[in-house]
């Protein structure tokens, strides 16, 4: 088995008096979906941001592919994670084609001359039928691995339906070919059904590309269904971390329980 | 109607030197709406990272704008003596508050899910300024251009209180003469002037909000 990929050591992180995060302790395998639910402001979002240094643990560490995050040039490190946040975040002035080619335009002034750096690290058994392969990206391409039109990639977010930007979202996230996906609820403001598709897309990528997701959501049905595990949390603890077969079946406490019996 | 024809005499009969006046006028407030607004773009963007910074400054740019225009000429006399100089001076000072709050308000008052979003993906700081703050800022920033530039040529109009050049000259020159309709065509030629700018500066805008999808 490979080392983990992801590694919270007991972290704490307070805000003021505020505590987010305390004696908080994860190993993320290679290839995992971990699913992080708990009420807002439980401190899920503060353990994702955690993973590409956007927030700093007060104390313990977090590992990235072995790296101490501390230690190492976060803006190299941003750049190899994906990153999906709530509202997606795409740039207003920037066509969907800009959007999808941000990440690889900050490296390389013309856009998408990237070397693969899955073949580099000798794990080429990922990259899909050469999709990703050296050595272009094509906006089209990943347009449609998210499953939008190609014909897209000249529109403006503003002129976009919710779940086309959530796609968009993805395809940005993922353009830089990155080992790990940091997505802080990435459907939260679509309707039900397009949030159904959505996540379908999700664990179909996942299943073709492999990556390592971190997913945060304040919806268990959700959770339950994307997560290779479920990490339920609660005052910035871990409550439970499980398959969802573990948590429906033996919930940790009371909490735990009643979140699942909604269900 | 007298003074419409009396103006209309003047514009034939001193047509060379209006022009000249023109010119002048032109070159010297297009020299301070230059510096205002590379200096204004410039403290706007360095007190958009700095909050404390941007209270003094702000503070400080409100202050020189309500101080008296005309005041404010003779203030620069003692340091800048008069002509030219002094006047690109004060109508820089001027001109420069519009600049640094628009630009100011325009980078500050983008989402921080954006920047956050930016800087999630790996970008650095100047990456997130040239790349996502300030295009997304243009937009206020090319409202103050627009309502500065208007501002500094009416301006300049009161320039040859302190010995500059200009269509105030010829403003000037009618009140002392007793000659209306002289100040009328200076003060008419600034007016057209700046509606001009402002038009051209108002297709920019246009231009840009149709690029952006905005209409």
């Amino acid at each position: 088995m490979d080392k983990p990929v992801i590694v919270f050591e007991k972290v704490a992180k307070n805000y003021g008096e505020t505590e987010v995060l305390s004696d908080f302790s994860l190993e993320v395998n290679r290839g995992e979906i971990i699913t992080m639910v708990g009420r807002s402001g439980c401190g899920k979002t503060t353990a994702l941001k955690l993973v590409n240094g956007l927030i700093k643990p007060d104390s313990g560490d977090v590992y990235v592919e072995g790296r101490r995050v501390a230690d190492c040039d976060n803006t190299e490190l941003r750049r190899n994670i994906g990153y999906v946040i709530q509202g997606v975040g795409l740039f207003p002035h920037m066509t969907v084609e800009k959007n999808i080619a941000y990440v690889p335009s900050l490296t390389h002034k013309k856009g998408f001359a990237l070397a693969n750096p899955r073949a580099e690290r000798g794990r080429s058994q990922f990259s899909l039928k050469g999709l990703f392969s050296p050595p272009k990206i094509e906006t089209a391409q990943l347009l449609s691995i998210v499953g939008l039109e190609p014909d897209l990639a000249g529109r403006y977010p503003s002129e976009l339906s919710g779940g086309q930007r959530q796609r968009v979202g993805i395809a940005r996230a993922i353009a830089a070919q990155p080992d790990i996906l940091l997505m802080d609820e990435p459907f939260g403001a679509v309707d039900e059904i397009t949030r159904r598709a959505l996540q379908d897309e999700l664990l179909r990528l996942h299943s073709e590309l492999g990556f390592t997701i971190l997913f945060v959501t304040h919806d268990i049905s959700e959770a339950l269904k994307l997560g290779t595990r479920i990490m339920v949390m609660e005052s910035g603890r871990v409550i439970q971390v499980g398959t969802a077969d573990e948590i429906i079946n033996n919930p940790a406490n009371d909490f735990v329980r009643e979140l699942v019996g909604g269900n | 109607m007298e003074l419409i024809k009396a103006i209309i005499n003047i514009y034939t009969t001193r047509g060379s030197w209006f022009l000249s006046l023109l010119i002048e006028h032109i070159r010297l407030t297009a020299t301070a709406i230059l510096i205002a607004g590379v200096l204004g773009l410039i403290i706007g963007i360095l007190i958009s990272e700095r909050q404390k910074l941007a209270t003094i400054v702000i503070g400080i740019c409100n202050v020189c704008y309500t101080v008296p225009s005309i005041a404010l000429f003779g203030l620069l006399i003692p340091f800048s003596g008069i002509g030219n100089k002094t006047a690109v001076i004060a109508l820089s000072i001027y001109a420069l508050m519009p600049m640094v709050r628009n630009t100011y308000a325009g980078i500050t008052s983008i989402d921080t899910d954006i920047i956050e979003a930016a800087r999630g993906m790996g970008s650095t700081n100047p990456q997130i300024m040239v790349r996502i703050k300030l295009p997304l800022a243009y937009g206020l920033i090319l409202t103050g251009l627009r309502q500065m530039t208007v501002m500094t040529i009416s301006m300049g109009g009161i320039a040859s209180f302190v010995g500059a050049g200009g269509l105030g000259v010829a403003i000037y020159r009618g009140i002392t003469i007793f000659n209306p309709a002289m100040t009328f065509a200076g003060g008419l030629l600034i007016a057209l002037l700046a509606v001009v700018s402002d038009n051209l500066l108002g297709l920019l805008e246009k231009q840009y909000k149709r690029k952006r999808r905005m209409t």
